[in-house]
């Protein structure tokens, strides 16, 4: 069966609808007098970190939630493993819903924070990934051999038996993947994988997951800061900003839809590049006798036409932005449009 | 992966293994943690004996004698171990938890969170005042079983109710300590923890006879029935060295007052964690 004929017949793995999470934030005011009067009074500010989104993920899809710090990427994540309750909506996740708890529900998935960690600090990894054999109660001859494979594929069978504290951050994350996966979980979560590693462990990571996700159909979500993981693993990104979601679709459909510009490069047969271009749009850099230009998307036609028709051209080419600076843009946006929800503390 | 259900024991003693991993791999902390306790019981055990020089029993008439109070101080040394080894280190944790967030992990397990965070650490320098209890005991039921007048005489009742009571006494203080644990979640941090615990507790260390008098009934109510820590070494002690004081259909009425204790402590304490879990915020990532 192919895999879009399965999830033709299979219901969504993830469904999210109007869920809501809000925190009743200490509003502490500066000085001595203020902390005084704050032990008989305090003002709470509510902060909406999740407003009411509405979400379906099929099974076997690879999603990212993009998003500024603060958006809800996390609070999303953290309502759909359990951690939390949500202040309203409903989330199921293969037929659960996470905040229950159920045990059967804690089998099959596993959430991975790229900020936090669980192995045992002072004992190898080898002696916490027995612990979860345990607590997950995964057959003896089955754990070896997931253990294996996961130890081949990241490559730290030689760091087994090392004390975690003595690992790199990179070696430390790849032995806490193995711990999330080692009871082979159906959907996995991961908030923030890479963060802190340097390019060469980002992209061991991003290489490993890409392959696990493929070889065994599981279903992730993931946040990530790094552009880089979302481009290299996922096919669907979901945009959140102040814990609304503001687009689901591909990366690149992100462009088409926000991406309100295009880049212009013009190279001029004269040696000079002329020095009235700023009527046709933002120059963005000038290096005679090449310029670029930033245009409005509607008037790139348009412009063009009477660039052409006033000097003449050697070359020219008309780009997408880069989409950091798109995202940057949608995320400034957003920011402008509603107020950021705090970290949590 | 057949069933639901947990496999406690299996976790249960993957903890107790790795954690003794752990404390090995620091061998001179562990060495100091062990010579540390063991000066501080024997600092206590010379204080009481001095005590002794000047007293033949504490309180007249009510049979705690040197050898009997030494059971009871035996008894006290059984229970500390036992809290300081198994729950005291993780109830310290699970603040830790709270504050940093990484409960997040606890709560994903398909396992009782609360037996997760309960037992997860294991300080294993501790059991060495347990082990000194066991000399200072047999000393003391040696000296009281060859006494000329009335000897103990130790009956099969006395070896299987003392370890069921000092259970019982661990459970009520594990029951305790594990409500100030969950305040955490409440109050976001709570440092005070290890005071409050080591304040309420020092009433439990002394045979409850002396709560004598308007100041004395009222902290012997107080806790008895409120915060039931005086039943905690008293009706064990009590079991093992019978000081002649006392009567023994008190000691029977005590006894399952205990047990009554024991289960409501814990019953309690199990509906306050729950409770306290329903307001985890976890923090920010």
């Amino acid at each position: 069966m192919t895999r879009q004929g399965y999830n033709r017949i299979m219901p969504p793995i993830i469904e999210i609808q109007r869920l809501t999470k809000t925190y009743e934030v200490y509003q502490k005011k500066e000085g001595l007098l203020a902390s005084v009067q704050g032990l008989f009074r305090r003002d709470y500010k509510t902060v909406e970190a999740v407003r009411g989104i509405d979400l379906t993920v099929d099974q076997g899809e690879f999603v990212a939630f993009l998003g500024p710090n603060g958006a809800g990427k996390t609070t999303t994540l953290k309502l759909l493993s359990g951690v939390i309750n949500p202040t309203s909506g409903n989330a199921t996740v293969m037929g659960y819903v996470p905040w229950k708890r159920e045990n059967g529900y804690r089998r099959r998935f596993a959430l991975v924070m790229g900020q936090k960690n669980q192995l045992w600090w002072d004992l190898p990894a080898q002696d916490s990934f027995r612990l979860h054999q345990k607590i997950y109660r995964v057959d003896a001859n089955e754990f070896q051999r997931t253990q294996d494979e996961l130890t081949d594929l990241l490559d730290v069978r030689r760091l087994l038996n090392q004390p975690v504290r003595n690992l790199s951050l990179g070696e430390r994350m790849k032995m806490e993947l193995i711990a999330a996966l080692l009871h082979s979980p159906e959907v996995l979560f991961l908030d923030e994988p890479t963060i802190g590693l340097d390019v060469v462990a980002q992209h061991n990571i991003q290489k490993f997951l890409k392959h696990y996700q493929a070889e065994r159909k599981i279903t992730v979500l993931l946040t990530s800061h790094y552009m880089k993981d979302i481009a290299a693993l996922c096919q669907r990104v979901v945009v959140i900003a102040g814990g609304e979601i503001i687009y689901d679709g591909s990366l690149s459909g992100i462009i088409d839809r926000f991406g309100g510009h295009k880049i212009v490069t013009l190279q001029f047969e004269q040696e000079a590049v002329p020095g009235d271009l700023s009527r046709f749009g933002d120059v963005i850099e000038i290096q005679h006798p090449r310029a670029k230009i930033r245009v409005d998307r509607n008037a790139v036609g348009r412009v063009l036409g009477s660039i052409l028709d006033q000097y003449e051209l050697a070359d020219v080419s008309v780009e997408d932005p880069p989409l950091e600076e798109v995202i940057a843009e949608v995320f400034s946006l957003s920011k402008g449009q509603s107020p950021e929800p705090a970290a949590i503390h | 992966m057949s069933s639901d259900r947990a496999a406690y024991w299996p976790v249960f003693f993957t903890f107790v293994r790795n954690s003794l991993i752990r404390d090995l791999s620091y061998r001179s902390n562990f060495v100091i943690e062990c010579a540390s306790s063991l000066s501080w019981v024997l600092m206590n055990l010379g204080f009481y004996l001095l005590i002794f020089t000047f007293t033949a029993e504490i309180g007249d008439g009510t049979g705690w004698k040197k050898y009997e109070f030494f059971v009871f101080l035996a008894t006290t040394l059984f229970i500390n171990s036992l809290m300081q080894t198994f729950f005291m280190p993780n109830a310290q944790e699970f603040s830790e938890l709270i504050r940093t967030g990484r409960l997040d992990f606890a709560l994903l397990k398909p396992i009782d969170t609360q037996f997760l965070i309960s037992f997860q650490k294991v300080n294993w320098p501790s059991m060495s005042n347990f082990l000194f209890g066991l000399v200072l005991l047999s000393i003391s039921l040696w000296n009281l079983t060859e006494r000329p007048d009335q000897p103990l005489v130790i009956t099969p009742y006395m070896v299987i109710a003392y370890p069921l009571f000092l259970l019982c006494g661990v459970g009520i203080l594990y029951s305790l300590m594990i409500v100030l644990a969950a305040t955490s979640i409440w109050l976001g941090r709570n440092q005070s923890l290890y005071d409050f615990w080591f304040y309420i507790t020092s009433f439990s260390r002394y045979p409850m006879e002396i709560y004598q008098g308007g100041i004395g009934d009222t902290l012997r109510i107080i806790f008895t029935f409120a915060i039931p820590i005086l039943v905690v070494v008293n009706v064990p002690a009590r079991i093992m060295a019978k000081p002649l004081g006392i009567s023994s259909s008190e000691n029977v009425m005590l006894a399952c007052f205990a047990v009554v204790a024991t289960a409501g402590s814990i019953l309690g304490s199990r509906w306050v964690f729950k409770r306290a879990l329903l307001s985890y915020r976890s923090a920010s990532s």
